[in-house]
């Protein structure tokens, strides 16, 4: 066998059947794939290779990736929240050309108005829907992709703090643009601690002056959570329980059928 | 890899447009923007989780990513080859997050055990070789340097070795060299598997 029968490597046969050879290249390649049996089988297992990694690749997150939706609300949240800022830069200050004076004026009435409490609503002027259980039309739950051991190798973080545009986009989602905002504390249905995704379809605005109130559905979540880490709950089991009825699922786990005293001692916001 | 985006709107001087025009054209690039997150939420929420990245930490960094393709199509910037592009600043954005990284391959294949148990399937003996295949690529996946894994997770979202290499900061031979490394383990251990 001379010096140019010796057989090709394994970086010129994925070259090759990548389409990323000079064409000079590609051509001595053919001529010697032509000829070498040894080099036809290794550029076939090569290429055998690729569609083993391409399947794994795709299994591996097939069907696991959170739905799109929540993701594409907040987005298109925040772009718009993008574009009214420039929009406000660009058109009140540059395209209305306001002088500096004007911007003072209405600055100023901006102060009186909010002094005379003309600009404010009080909260007792604002209406206050009480809110315990989320609508499982508009919040029937998400989660991560996440196990067990993900989800217990994590610390508990409890009452995650929920991206401004996404508590907006919950409130005017549940119509309570004209409540008193502060009324409500905007909560996962599926803790992030038990795997819950951050996504609109997992959040709802739970009252803080209902009966069954976030600090109560924080008790459940800690319950949970110890009992799917120390193994004796399902995961999955407990996601499902949780984002089907919380408050029938804190009676079964507390065996009680009214949260407990000890649950209901922080109910203010 | 084509990033499906159309190139009939030039956005240089979008601001200078009087304010009607200026709207719609903000409500235009929004809706292309969204389009375009449509397209490669998918494929960069896998790069990253191969990378070593959660799912939530992945969502967020993409949010980022298409913020940040929002203002750069806003200042009339170069729409060439955006698929590249958001590669490139997802790859940078998850680096500036390294500290947050964990590797989770571990306990991928961790659930995938634990999905076989639950859940064989309709036919048990193809569903126990694929399972096993496709446990036997990860772990090897799993095992590589990262810029390796990195290469070839690029290369299986479909970009080319010339994007790659952009992205990576690497030399079009370091990337080939890569490739072709991580194909030979991969076979290799496929080999090793029959022979065993």
């Amino acid at each position: 066998m001379s010096k140019e029968d010796t057989h090709l490597t394994d970086e010129q046969l994925l070259l090759s059947l990548e389409g990323e050879l000079p064409a000079r290249a590609e051509k001595r390649v053919r001529a010697h794939l032509g000829a070498c049996w040894a080099c036809r089988a290794r550029r076939k297992e090569l290429d055998d290779t690729i569609a083993g990694v391409v399947r794994a690749y795709q299994s591996e997150f097939e069907g696991k990736l959170p739905p799109i939706e929540g993701p594409r609300a907040l987005l298109k949240a925040r772009l718009r929240q993008l574009s009214s800022g420039e929009k406000s830069k660009g058109f009140v200050l540059r395209r209305l050309g306001l002088t500096a004076a004007g911007v003072c004026g209405i600055a100023l009435l901006g102060v009186f108005l909010f002094r005379f409490g003309i600009a404010r609503r009080s909260p007792s002027q604002l209406r206050e829907l009480t809110v315990s259980s989320p609508d499982s039309q508009l919040t029937p739950g998400a989660t991560v992709l996440a196990n067990r051991w993900a989800v217990c190798s994590q610390a508990n973080v409890k009452n995650k703090a929920v991206p401004a545009v996404l508590r907006q986009a919950v409130f005017q989602e549940y119509g309570l643009q004209g409540a008193d905002l502060g009324a409500y504390e905007v909560d996962y249905l599926v803790t992030p601690a038990l795997g819950g995704a951050d996504d609109i379809h997992n959040l709802w605005p739970e009252s803080y002056s209902a009966e069954w109130n976030a600090q109560v559905k924080d008790a459940l979540e800690d319950r949970l959570r110890d009992l799917v880490c120390d193994g004796s709950l399902d995961l999955g089991k407990a996601q499902r329980e949780i984002a089907t009825d919380w408050i029938a699922t804190y009676k079964k786990y507390f065996q009680t059928d009214k949260p407990l005293a000890e649950h209901l001692r922080r109910r203010a916001p | 890899m084509s990033s499906g985006f159309s190139r009939s709107e030039p956005l240089q001087g979008l601001r200078s447009k009087s304010g009607g025009g200026f709207r719609r054209a903000q409500e235009r690039l929004e809706e292309e923007v969204a389009a375009l997150f449509e397209q490669f939420r998918g494929p960069l929420l896998r790069y990253l989780a191969n990378c070593g990245m959660s799912i939530p930490d992945g969502e967020e960094v993409i949010q980022e990513v298409f913020l940040s393709l929002f203002q750069h199509l806003q200042h009339g910037k170069s729409r060439e080859n955006l698929a590249s592009w958001l590669f490139r600043v997802a790859h940078n954005q998850a680096m500036k997050r390294h500290h947050q990284i964990r590797r989770d391959l571990e306990w991928r294949a961790e659930a995938a055990a634990e999905e076989d148990v639950a859940d064989p399937g309709p036919n048990p003996e193809e569903q126990v070789v694929n399972n096993q295949t496709q446990r036997r690529v990860l772990s090897v996946v799993s095992a590589m340097p990262e810029k390796d894994r990195r290469c070839l997770s690029l290369r299986a979202e479909g970009l080319r070795y010339r994007e790659i290499a952009g992205i990576l900061d690497m030399s079009l031979g370091a990337v080939s060299v890569s490739l072709a490394r991580s194909l030979s383990r991969i076979a290799g251990s496929a080999q090793g598997g029959e022979n065993s």
